[in-house]
């Protein structure tokens, strides 16, 4: 199974994910902003990124651009995890490397658990 | 007495020069006169502030050479799709917002209308008026960031509400007994229909304020319709509505906005859904016609009364039929379609008939969308192919 790195603000919906997650037999690792990310990751190799875009001290695409994800981690998939369809930070974050967007408040557990085994699968990201 | 008749005297033509001087020179928008090559004619004070020119430096000069037009992203736009040359190919006005690089080396947000001038059926050369939109811009752009902002705000409670109520019904917690899980669903539908009515008073906001992001890609249309009849099945089930696609083209590919031609879609099925009576049907087609792919959503409904067709995409309107049946509704949904349709360049229309059904059109090109700083409008005839 894969290590998830989960970098969500909000601790309820953090810690729910952890849980759908783990039960998906996934080894989940939690920040709750970009910088705990970028801390975390200096010892924990994710497979796969579960990322929010607005998060205090720093949010979703300055991690991506100090992470430099298309330069040194081209194999890591972020799945950028938001609320704010169809703005410009999301595009931002395609830009920057993102491989797909789901918007949370859309997304059942279940749907969670197969748009990321879909991910880890490499299989191309479906609108 | 023989009566005397007393006229006005006629301005002599220095008269009518020095008239249109003045006015010339007083319009507060910049103002360009080319000739049918291109070339600039005349320029007035307030379009050479906007530039940054001195007269001498742009008079003469070949128009799109001169003055560069760049999208949001800096990028030149080609000579073809500049406003100049379709009014001068297309013979109309044409009206476009994007940025002119100004002699420094800044671009500033540019509000054009460009008019043809013609003389015996022959463009003569054109007219061009622009102005400075970069208030306008800056305004547009704060509202943008408040409406994601509020979009963020107002969701997060919602997802942690729904993901919870999904994991309690899943069983992350523990077994639940049958009533539990029923009052854990009435939970799902009122908090999915909060987060449908938080998207669609977003889109409206975006539609209306100029600020919605259009982002063409490719776009299979048959499976996102696939995906959608999926996501809507157990709705029209459990009202034993047959739901079904037909795909008559191979031309299934659009170059589109995916998630606002999703919205589209999705709007228009399951409206079909609503407001078709138990054991009825909604059948979706996809086929072509011409450039153009087109997808129609039939329904055997209640259909749209004819003294109502004409507001049928107008805000909050909702007809009486419907009104007595179906109480959900709140006149948004086909006023959000229309809205986003135009966004990507394509066009929505219905045929209609009381207790029998209503059939909704949306044609879009399989061209590309143009992307523009905002909105664009052209003013020119429709050629969008109407159903036979």
């Amino acid at each position: 199974m894969a290590n998830i790195l989960i970098v969500e603000d909000d601790t309820d919906l953090n810690a729910a994910y952890k849980v759908i997650l783990e039960n998906e037999k996934h080894t989940v690792k939690s920040a709750f902003n970009g910088q705990e990310a970028l801390d975390l990751l200096k010892d924990f190799e994710p497979d796969l990124i579960l990322l929010d875009l607005l998060m205090p001290i720093m949010g979703g695409l300055e991690f991506l651009q100090n992470y430099e994800l298309q330069e040194k981690h081209p194999k890591v998939k972020v799945l950028i995890f938001t609320n704010m369809e169809n703005s410009p930070e999301v595009n931002e974050a395609y830009k920057l490397g993102a491989h797909r967007c789901i918007i949370k408040s859309w997304t059942a557990p279940q749907n969670l658990a197969r748009v990321i085994a879909d991910a880890l699968e490499e299989k191309p990201a479906t609108v | 007495m023989k009566a005397r008749s007393f006229r006005l005297p006629d301005l002599s033509a220095a008269e009518e020069r020095a008239q249109a001087e003045a006015l010339f020179n007083s319009i507060g928008d910049g103002v360009i006169t080319t000739d049918e090559f291109g070339k600039i004619t005349r320029i007035n004070p307030a379009g050479l502030k906007i530039l940054g020119y001195k007269e001498s430096e742009i008079l003469d000069k070949w128009f799109p050479q001169k003055i560069v037009a760049v999208d949001n992203e800096g990028k030149s736009i080609n000579l073809i799709d500049r406003p100049i040359t379709k009014a001068f190919l297309g013979g109309q006005s044409i009206s476009e917002r994007m940025y002119y690089r100004k002699k420094n080396g800044d671009t500033v947000p540019v509000s054009i209308t460009v008019s043809p001038m013609i003389l015996n059926n022959r463009p003569i050369g054109a007219v061009e008026v622009f102005r400075d939109i970069t208030v306008e811009f800056e305004i547009d752009r704060m509202k943008s960031e408040f409406i994601s902002l509020a979009s963020h705000q107002l969701r997060t409670p919602l997802s942690a509400i729904k993901t919870y109520a999904h994991m309690l019904i899943d069983g992350y917690m523990g077994d639940i007994t049958s009533a539990q899980r029923k009052s854990l669903q009435t939970v799902l539908v009122a908090a999915n229909r909060m987060n449908e009515l938080i998207s669609t008073l977003l889109n409206i906001t975006r539609i209306e304020s100029g600020s919605i992001t259009v982002t063409p890609k490719h776009v299979n249309l048959q499976k996102i319709i696939e995906e959608i009849i999926k996501e809507l099945d157990h709705t029209a089930l459990a009202k034993e509505v047959t739901l079904s696609l037909h795909v008559t083209t191979k031309q299934v590919s659009v170059k589109t906005d995916p998630l606002i031609i999703k919205e589209i879609i999705s709007n228009l099925i399951s409206n079909a859904i609503k407001y078709t009576p138990e054991h009825g049907s909604v059948t979706v087609k996809l086929y072509s016609r011409g450039k153009h792919t087109l997808i129609c959503v039939e329904d055997t409904g209640f259909g749209i009364p004819k003294p109502a067709q004409a507001q049928i995409f107008t805000k909050f309107f909702r007809a009486q039929n419907v009104v007595r049946r179906e109480t959900s509704g709140t006149g948004l949904g086909l006023y959000l379609v229309h809205g986003l349709t135009e966004q990507i360049g394509g066009k929505v229309w219905f045929e209609s008939e009381e207790d029998k059904g209503t059939s909704f059109y949306l044609s879009l090109p399989r061209g590309t969308t143009s992307v523009s700083p905002r909105k664009s409008t052209t003013v020119k005839a429709d050629s969008t192919p109407q159903p036979s």
